[in-house]
């Protein structure tokens, strides 16, 4: 059936009603969801597949998610056939999953005239961070060696089977995780949201009759495809490398190196990643689908605002990735850190390349960590144990038409903070500071962003986990611009200067903090676009 | 000349004017006696007032009251034009305004910007002063700090100041000291405590900031507005603001509140829409209103909803604000393939420069443009008596895009069914996706080009009844009239109650009787003493939840109330409650209510205007059309028909009919389910 036969306006308006679909499994996970990083800070996506595993559409607020979400349709593959009413849950990083805590369910979607032996008309899936799925620190996000370390994992199995909840699966996950009431709530936010997406997608079927709406769906999936096509065809021709490193893998000193070759070809993208570091026992790995959503947020960054999100979008790239190396980690390596730091560096390495084909065009990098500060204790205020995780932003990178934002995230999260306020109602905490940190930017005829300076003092003791980047390499300017200023972690203690705690903490560790001592993160500087004496 | 009409409403001889300015157009309400009349002058930016003047001395109205929705907060904002702010805070948090939640605003712009905070770094100073969570101070202000920071301020050339503490929400003293030594100095203060007492200091400190950046602004365009009504209509005429939820305060209070009117103009479309479906007995309610560069929609079940997360130009403005939601979708939205091949309409708009091709300046293929092409629009028509429309223009310019569609009115109709895709995605996320029906909703289409669209909207969404207002163009000013005046209080408490707590809940009651007081004195500092009601509310969430619901406690306010409210909104919301878990109480409010305007506010069409013919207007196939007045209809009429009047023009979709009402609203429903 060839995409002609699907006018324009069509196109269009399939597009809003997929899309609508996302969207409102999304709102339906925000509002019954009970954890602050799924209500507060939007820590999830839901996604839209056809009968092939083909993405359809994302509400996605979280980029690193992007590319991931198919994975997990393909990974749970083997548990068919499907009957009506089964949903599958996975968080396998080697098996459909991105890190641990992003625990993603998928659902297959039959018409509602299906018949007995009818395979599904297509799949519906959402992926929410979990803000504890066990492992050795509260947060499941340690400074770990092995994936098995860093929590429970959850191979693709069946969680509902013809409706029907599988109760011992249910149990086994819930006796795992430190939270088990608040998982139990996230985990019927997004079962909620899976029945939605699932009723929505086969009352659009039915709406348009099942030969016109495979039509139509292949039809969405083509114009994808000539959006990122029309879009390369515009892009010189040739190959570029880009090299970037992760400062260490939170365990030896050496520097991780992240190597790219781009090959633009007519009207194809070609990402070979071959010369990047060999996987490391430690949480810096990343696995292919992490690697793959940082290259497509980079090509979605370049297409016009308003593109559409679905597989077509993607056809014209393809990659090459060394097996066990950081960028294709495979078991039995720790992949935490993977999905929060490396994707940015990933990104980086891409944007660096990018650069080089598009200089008047692309910013310099960002900040490149997410600054992640897990912490937990009891509250002396009441006897209760706490954990709390927090990203921070940092400073972005000048660009062509003008300087980075200050203290602000960057590429692959967008995460709120949480205000002061709010944080010392709920945790025995208080912050000190939440300032811009002044002269961190790269200098540049467009100048980098600043990065941030946050001071928290611990009102009772604490064990702080901290993993962050970019605290010996810079982030690079471009265009001539200078680097930002790296990153710095301090533990500041009462009775020692200031001055003297500067720089004292590792860009990856994990303290025990005494009652009235503070962590602060002063957070990269962005780099600085164009030469500095061209102001 | 204006329009006049009678109505049996006999009311004692008030004279009340009702006036949004718009961008383009002023729209007058006027009703003296129960007499209404209705009339629309161009706007006069420059000096938005003057057009409220030319108006009354050439209609030679002398209201008592003047009730007026502004643009005058929102176009301050946009283009920056308020005063020289300066903002004290607490040591540590001078750059919160700029840092904000540290998201940027798109999640995939290449180079993402935001605009800079409404105060620079240097004119935001800190003092060492910090409460802590629980209202204790942990390090006490000093008088002598203060002041010399005011002295610095002076030196930066403000003469408007935020102050905004860390907890003044929970313990006001420090901020209440700074604001007094400030006011003592002549600065004009906005104090976070009385703006906005809530936690989350981002959203207190921007909505303060914004406060203090428009109250100069604001306080001395009603100054001079109300010097010039007391010349053209003689002294004591009340001047009343339209606020953004929905509800109106004096000119006075509006001046230093001025952060509460800063969507007032769209509020009084909300309230004059639902208050037309509320006279028509259809209390569920979305208001759909589309111009020309953009539709508002509002989802009113039996009442306005509130919303408190107001975003303008990317600030946080967090005092109340009718629950209204914006698409870039209007008459001027511009039609145009992206790369891909699909046909996309808007965000951008031709605007009212040069506007849709057929208003004879523009090239570009708009909506309004197609509603020309299918004969829709009619050329007779002059749209609000400004425009004529030249209908080979507009076929032109949809020639463009005509080639995949086969012909020019098939691609019409194209642009249509993709913007009604785009509007019909904003009425989903306010209905279905919040667990609203929309069977059960009646949709109120107001606006220049609401009426055109309203049925195939409400086929896309499942909408059985769609009311056309009797005088949709002035929808707005005829709300300014009818709007209850009302002053809002509120206090943030942070107060649990546990599962099982009951009786009276001390902490509670006060925070309750404190803010009541508020709100009763500052609706009788207006001027309204008798005939006010309190109501009450709570903004309330389980424990550990981030997200607070704000529920209306009607009744009883003990613990087993407030609970069982809670937990019916929770189930009403979100499908389930949890009644083992503590319920927390974040904000305790209280609305002061003064009705307003009684009497009817419609207007009635003149009946001898044309008649109806029949002719062959493009429908999805060539159908015999109706086309008539909309004063020529008695009875019910069935689609498809196209119905024109004065400031706008409905159509009525084959499978639809339409009947007039004693109101003079236009009902349409559908006759068959099958055709669409």
């Amino acid at each position: 059936m060839p995409p002609t036969d699907v006018d324009p306006a069509r196109l269009a308006i399939f597009d809003s009603l997929v899309s609508s679909i996302a969207e409102e499994m999304g709102a339906a996970l925000r509002h019954t969801a009970l954890s602050p990083n799924i209500k507060e800070r939007a820590d999830f996506s839901c996604a839209v597949f056809d009968h092939d595993g083909q993405l359809l559409a994302q509400a996605a607020h979280i980029p690193v998610h992007l590319g991931a979400m198919p994975e997990s349709v393909r990974a749970v593959e083997r548990l068919a056939p499907w009957r009506p009413g089964d949903l599958a849950i996975l968080n396998d990083p080697f098996l459909g999953g991105t890190h641990l805590p992003d625990v993603t369910m998928v659902s297959p979607v039959f018409a509602h005239d299906a018949a007995e032996g009818d395979e599904p008309m297509g799949y519906v899936a959402s992926r929410a961070h979990q803000a504890d799925i066990g492992g050795m620190a509260p947060g499941s996000m340690p400074v770990a060696r092995e994936l098995i370390q860093e929590g429970l994992v959850i191979p693709p199995i069946r969680l509902y089977r013809g409706g029907e909840l599988v109760e011992e699966a249910m149990s086994l996950i819930l006796r795992n995780v430190r939270t088990p009431d608040e998982r139990r709530g996230d985990f019927n936010a997004q079962i909620a949201a899976q029945r939605l997406g699932a009723q929505r997608l086969a009352d659009l079927q039915d709406e348009y009759g099942a030969d016109r709406y495979q039509q139509t769906t292949g039809a969405l999936l083509d114009y994808g495809e000539r959006l990122t096509r029309a879009y390369l065809r515009e892009l010189p021709h040739g190959s570029w490398s880009f090299e970037d490193v992760l400062d260490d893998d939170g365990h030896e000193p050496d520097p991780v190196p992240i190597r790219l070759s781009l090959t633009l070809s007519e009207d194809r993208a070609h990402f070979d990643f071959s010369g990047s570091a060999p996987q490391r026992a430690a949480s810096i790995n990343a696995v292919a689908p992490v690697t793959r959503s940082a290259c497509y947020y980079v090509i979605r960054c370049l297409l016009p605002p308003d593109t559409p999100m679905n597989s077509g979008l993607f056809r014209p790239i393809t990659f090459t990735l060394p097996e066990r190396s950081v960028v294709a980690a495979q078991s039995p390596v720790a992949v935490a850190a993977g999905n929060v730091e490396t994707s940015q560096r990933i990104v980086d390495t891409v944007w660096g390349a990018f650069a080089q084909v598009l200089p008047e065009q692309m910013p310099a990098a960002s900040s490149g960590t997410m600054n992640n500060l897990t912490a937990g204790g009891v509250d002396p205020r009441n006897g209760q144990p706490w954990a709390y995780y927090e990203t921070s932003g940092g400073g972005l990178g000048g660009g062509p038409s003008g300087p980075g934002l200050d203290a602000a995230h960057s590429h692959m999260t967008n995460t709120l903070n949480t205000p002061a306020e709010a944080l010392e109602l709920a945790y025995p905490l208080r912050v000190i500071e939440n300032s811009i940190r002044a002269r961190s930017s790269g200098a540049g005829a467009h100048r980098g962003g600043h990065g941030l300076t946050r001071r928290t003092q611990f009102l009772a003791p604490a064990q702080v986990t901290i993993i962050s980047e970019r605290r010996r390499q810079q982030p690079w300017g471009a265009s001539g611009g200078l680097p930002g200023r790296a990153g710095r972690n301090s533990l500041e203690r009462p009775a020692e200067g200031r001055r003297r705690s500067r720089g004292n903490l590792p860009g990856k560790v994990t303290i025990d903090v005494q009652a009235g001592e503070i962590i602060r993160l002063d957070t990269p500087g962005g780099g600085g676009w164009g030469a500095p004496e061209s102001r | 000349m204006p329009h006049t009409s009678a109505t049996d409403d006999d009311s004692p001889q008030e004279q009340l004017l009702g006036v949004d300015v718009g961008g383009t157009f002023t729209d007058f309400v006027y009703v003296r006696g129960g007499q209404v009349r209705i009339a629309k002058r161009p706007s006069t930016p420059d000096d938005p007032g003057r057009a409220i003047a030319d108006a009354l001395i050439e209609f030679g109205w002398s209201p008592e009251e003047v009730i007026h929705g502004s643009t005058v907060a929102t176009n301050t904002l946009l283009t920056r034009t308020g005063a020289n702010v300066a903002l004290i805070t607490t040591m540590g948090f001078r750059d919160t305004l700029a840092i904000g939640r540290q998201a940027r605003p798109d999640l995939y712009a290449l180079h993402p910007q935001r605009r800079d905070p409404l105060v620079t770094r240097a004119r935001r100073f800190e003092v060492d002063e910090r409460i802590a969570a629980d209202g204790s101070v942990v390090t006490p202000i000093a008088v002598d700090e203060v002041d010399r920071v005011l002295d610095r301020v002076e030196r930066s050339g403000a003469r408007s100041i935020a102050i905004c503490f860390l907890f003044s929400f929970i313990n006001p003293e420090h901020e209440a000291l700074a604001a007094e030594r400030a006011r003592a100095r002549g600065f004009a203060v906005s104090a976070s405590y009385e703006v906005l007492p809530q936690h989350r200091e981002f959203e207190r400190m921007s909505t303060t900031t914004a406060n203090a950046y428009l109250a100069p602004v604001m306080t001395s365009y009603l100054d001079a507005l109300e010097a010039r009504l007391d010349d053209i209509c003689g002294q004591g005429v009340r001047l009343r603001i339209m606020q953004s939820n929905g509800g109106s305060l004096s000119a006075s209070s509006a001046g230093r509140n001025a952060v509460r009117t800063v969507i007032s103009g769209p509020a009084g479309g909300v309230a004059g829409a639902f208050a037309a479906a509320e006279g028509d007995r259809y209390s569920n309610a979305i208001t759909f209103d589309m111009g020309g560069t953009s539709a508002d929609v509002a989802l009113c079940p039996g009442r306005l909803l509130e919303r408190t997360d107001l975003l303008v130009d990317d600030m946080p403005i967090r005092t109340p604000a009718v629950d209204l939601h914006t698409v870039g979708a209007g008459g001027g939205s511009i039609a145009w393939f992206d790369a891909g091949g699909a046909l996309r309409v808007g965000p951008q708009s031709a605007g009212a420069d040069p506007g849709p091709a057929a208003y004879g300046r523009g090239r570009l293929p708009t909506v309004t443009d197609a509603h020309v092409v299918l004969g829709r629009l009619r050329p007779e028509q002059q749209l609000g008596g400004i425009v004529s429309l030249d209908v080979e223009r507009a076929r032109n310019a949809i020639a463009t895009i005509a080639e995949p569609f086969g012909s020019v009115e098939a691609a019409a109709q194209a642009v249509i069914d993709v913007v009604n895709a785009n509007m019909a995605r904003a009425l989903r996320v306010i209905s279905v996706e919040r667990g609203y029906d929309p069977a059960r909703f009646s949709l109120v289409a107001f606006g220049g080009a609401g009426p055109l669209h309203a049925c195939d909207l409400a086929d896309a969404v499942g909408i059985p009844h769609v009311l056309i207002p009797s005088a949709p163009g002035v929808l707005s000013a005829a709300g300014m009239l009818i709007a209850d005046i009302t002053r809002d209080a509120e206090r943030g408490l942070h107060l649990a109650i546990e599962p099982a707590d009951s009786g009276r809940v001390r902490r509670l009651d006060e925070a309750f009787d404190i803010v009541a007081q508020q709100a009763r004195e500052a609706v009788a500092e207006d001027g309204y003493q008798d005939g006010v009601t309190i109501e009450y509310a709570a903004d309330l969430r389980y424990r550990g939840q981030s997200h607070e619901l704000t529920v209306r406690l009607p009744g009883a306010r003990d613990a087993a109330a407030v609970r069982k409210a809670f937990h019916a909104a929770h189930s009403e919301r979100f499908g389930f409650s949890s009644h083992e878990t503590p319920v927390e109480v974040v904000i305790a409010r209280a609305k002061a209510r003064h009705a307003g305007y009684q009497g009817a506010v419609g207007a009635e069409h003149e009946s001898n205007a044309g008649g109806s013919t029949t002719e062959q207007v493009i429908w999805d196939r060539s159908r015999a059309t109706t086309v008539a007045h909309r004063g020529s209809i008695s009875s019910a009429i069935e689609g498809p028909a196209i119905l024109t009047q004065v400031d706008t023009t409905v159509t009525v979709p084959p499978g639809w009919s339409a009947e007039l009402l004693a109101s003079g609203s236009l009902l349409l429903q559908r006759t068959n389910q099958g055709s669409s």
